[in-house]
């Protein structure tokens, strides 16, 4: 009987337990197995964390390596309001000051609030806010200064004698209520220097898991057209956090670097670019032009050492950036006037059709032709071609034109690259217009050899002089010169690029001769003549056109050169729109110019014409390896 | 068993309890040494990320430091600061500048490659 009661007990305890280890066993199975993708899903999410490395953008450099444009890291302060409670008029009255904010506005994004969305199966639902942005490019300094008057915040309490919960709330406040993210902001240290080639950013965000990551774009520019290369790669880092949200680095996943954009290194010279800019500024407050533009280019080999347009912006301060500001290098024609005279001759030239001793009768400033008169400035009578260029006489250019033919003439002015885009690495640049010989009127013959007719570009007409001082070769005009890592080791470099040649090397020459000739007492531009250097130039005055008319009393005046004339060296141009006292290109370019191309002269230490040297002191330089030079 | 128990020695037997004590000591060690490489490990981690973080900022100081030199260097900054202390300096002029005719001499030695000697005078421009 006993037996049979013991064995029953055994049984039923057995059975229990049984049941129990069954229990537990489903139940391992259950979450080991059924719910194993959610589990340890949920898991991950509970440590893991993914943190992203955002790149630093590249800086920009001047052909010298002085900076133009450069990323400085900062910090956007961030809160999380929830953690704030009801201490948010104690946390805003300490950080206020520091970020410079508002007090009372401080206090009234730090105080906690419910917002409502849709989540992803549409139910509407209410949520803490965790996040909101209190400041943005906040210096390095800043926010260490943040940090430590957080940590060293009291909220008149004693906090020893407060219950666990309360002290973890205040130590949660300090430590966790405001953090910051690390984020980068662009400085142009040159202020206005270069600004409309070098461009200006936005911040570009996106929305990650409710917090924003921002991203600096260029809006114009090299910071816009070389975007990818200065933007970098992004890295990641999946990690693991502990409660406190530190880092558990033994328990990094993935940590890839970021990648940083690479430096863009530019052809333009600061300096350059500097004795342009307040050249230029003074001829605008001197003639109070609507606008004025300049470029310095290096006619061998294409490279842009300056480029201005007045009014110009100051990158730093996009917000105030007007269309007025725009790069009008580049984004506006206009008519050339006289500076296009150098197409017909030179393709006449080229052609054989005339030569530079050849005559033309100037018919004493009125020649009808089709139906229209055209005029010249002065009355001239019979003119050499190299006459022509000097006095830039409309006529005698008119008739070279005929008789260079229209075919002929439309070849050249596309060889020379109108009415294509020169292929400068900058946004905005236009074709300009050259028409078909198709649509060209029975006066287009006539008129297109004196700029009329044509719409160029300020660099398309720079392009096709630098073309002439370089034997012939239109070069790719180049603002980029390479990219390089931050070290300095170069990623890549930028060619010159020869893209044909236009006329030969003998027209050249003879071209050069009749340049030659415009920046003396005889020719159209007297001002631009330079005391130590022979310069070779052309003058344009074109009539602004309006409302598809010639405006009457408003002028685009020109002045394009390059010296020595022999062995040119720099190629300039200066164009002003509307000048007010005087409007001819060489008397209110003219000095312009000049003024550049001597300081430019100075500062690159191209050597003087010796021809014009000759009334120099004697330099006399005895043993020059034991130093008794006298200058 | 009562024969094992009438058997007994009163003495402590020492194999058994050295035994014992070892592989106590061994797990206990083990436990202990496992504890204390956790928290090396956390406590090289958080040194790792102190200094990862120190790494940084100095990088960042470094590049701040050397922008501003660099900007301080800048032909614009320059002409700015020459003509707040009204230096009274001016670009100097052509007749200032003294130039030597780089004529090259012919190698001595016929052996010394001449590529440099013969190397034409290259432009004078920066």
């Amino acid at each position: 009987m006993t037996n049979k009661l013991q064995i029953k007990r055994a049984l039923l305890l057995l059975a229990i337990l049984g049941a129990a280890f069954a229990g537990l066993g489903y139940r391992l199975v259950d979450l080991q197995i059924f719910r194993h993708d959610e589990l340890s899903a949920k898991a991950q999410h509970n440590t893991q964390r993914e943190f992203r490395q955002a790149p630093r953008r590249g800086d920009i450099l001047d052909a010298n390596g002085n900076i133009l444009a450069t990323s400085v890291a900062v910090k956007t302060v961030c809160a999380d309001p929830s953690l704030v409670g009801n201490q948010p008029d104690a946390v805003a009255h300490v950080i206020a000051p520091l970020l410079q904010l508002n007090e009372a506005a401080l206090a009234q994004k730090l105080t906690p609030r419910s917002f409502v969305f849709k989540n992803s199966n549409g139910e509407i639902v209410t949520n803490e806010l965790h996040y909101v942005r209190l400041a943005k490019n906040v210096p390095e300094e800043t926010w260490q200064r943040i940090s430590a008057a957080l940590t060293n915040l009291t909220f008149g309490v004693d906090e020893k004698k407060l219950s666990r919960t309360n002290r973890e709330f205040f130590r949660n406040l300090r430590q966790h209520a405001v953090f910051s993210q690390a984020d980068q902001m662009r400085v142009y240290p040159n202020g206005l220097l270069a600004g409309q080639v070098i461009g200006f950013p936005a911040v570009e965000e996106t929305n990650v898991g409710g917090r924003f990551i921002s991203k600096i774009v260029g809006c114009d520019g090299v910071e816009l057209t070389m975007q990818k290369p200065l933007s970098g790669v992004a890295g990641w880092r999946v990690t693991e956090t502990d409660k406190a949200q530190r880092e558990l680095v033994a328990w990094r996943d993935e940590d890839v670097y970021a990648r940083d954009g690479l430096n863009v290194v530019l052809t333009i010279d600061s300096a350059v670019q500097h004795i342009v800019e307040t050249a230029l500024a003074d001829a605008l407050q001197k003639h109070t032009p609507k606008s004025i533009t300049g470029i310095v280019m290096r006619p061998r080999t294409g490279e842009i050492l300056a480029m201005v347009s007045l009014p110009n912006y100051d990158p730093n301060k996009s917000s105030s950036i007007t269309p007025e500001a725009r790069n009008r290098v580049i984004t506006d024609v206009m008519e050339p006037g006289s500076t296009f005279k150098i197409v017909v001759v030179s393709g006449a030239l080229n052609t054989g059709t005339v030569k530079l001793t050849d005559q033309f009768d100037c018919e004493h400033g009125h020649f009808a032709f089709a139906g229209r008169v055209l005029h010249d400035h002065e009355a001239y009578g019979m003119l050499t071609v190299k006459e022509i260029i000097t006095k830039s006489s409309n006529i005698g250019a008119a008739k070279i034109g005929i008789k260079l033919g229209e075919q002929n003439l439309y070849n050249y002015a596309s060889d020379y690259g109108f009415g294509q885009r020169t292929g400068i690495p900058l946004p905005g640049e236009t074709r300009g217009i050259l028409y078909p010989v198709k649509q060209w009127s029975k006066v287009s013959i006539a008129q297109i050899p004196m700029g009329h007719g044509v719409a160029v570009t300020r660099l398309q007409m720079l392009q096709a002089l630098a073309a002439i001082a370089n034997d012939g070769w239109l070069m790719r005009p180049m603002i980029v010169s390479r990219l390089q890592e931050r070290d300095g080791s170069v990623v890549q470099t930028y060619r010159p690029e020869r893209l044909r040649q236009v006329i030969s090397e003998a027209t050249s020459r003879l071209m050069i001769e009749a340049l030659k000739t415009v920046a003396t007492k005889d020719g159209t531009a007297a001002a631009a003549a330079l005391k130590n250097y022979v310069v070779a130039g052309k003058t344009g005055t074109a009539q602004k056109v309006e409302n598809g008319a010639y405006a009457p009393g408003k002028y685009i005046s020109s002045f394009i050169g390059f010296f020595p004339a022999d062995n040119p060296e720099l190629c300039i141009s200066v164009v002003m729109d509307e000048p007010k006292e005087g409007y001819y290109g060489g008397k209110v370019c003219g000095p312009v110019f000049r003024d550049i191309a001597e300081r430019c002269a100075s500062y690159l230490n191209i050597a003087p014409d010796p021809k014009l040297m000759t009334n120099a002191p004697p330099l006399v330089v005895e043993n020059i390896n034991h130093g008794n030079q006298t200058p | 068993m009562a024969k094992n128990r009438k058997h007994q020695t009163a003495s402590i037997r020492f194999g058994p309890a050295l035994k014992a004590s070892f592989l106590c000591l061994l797990i206990g060690g083990s436990a202990i040494g496992f504890v204390w490489q956790k928290n090396e490990i956390y406590r090289l981690g958080q040194q790792i990320r102190q200094r990862e973080t120190r790494l940084a900022q100095l990088q960042n100081d470094n590049k701040r430091l050397g922008d501003q030199i660099t900007i301080l260097h800048s032909p614009v900054k320059l002409d700015q600061r020459a003509k707040e202390l009204n230096l009274g300096l001016a670009p100097a002029q052509p007749l200032q500048v003294v130039r030597l005719d780089e004529t090259p001499s012919p190698a001595k030695d016929k052996n010394v490659s001449r590529q440099f000697t013969q190397r034409p005078v290259a432009g004078l421009t920066p």
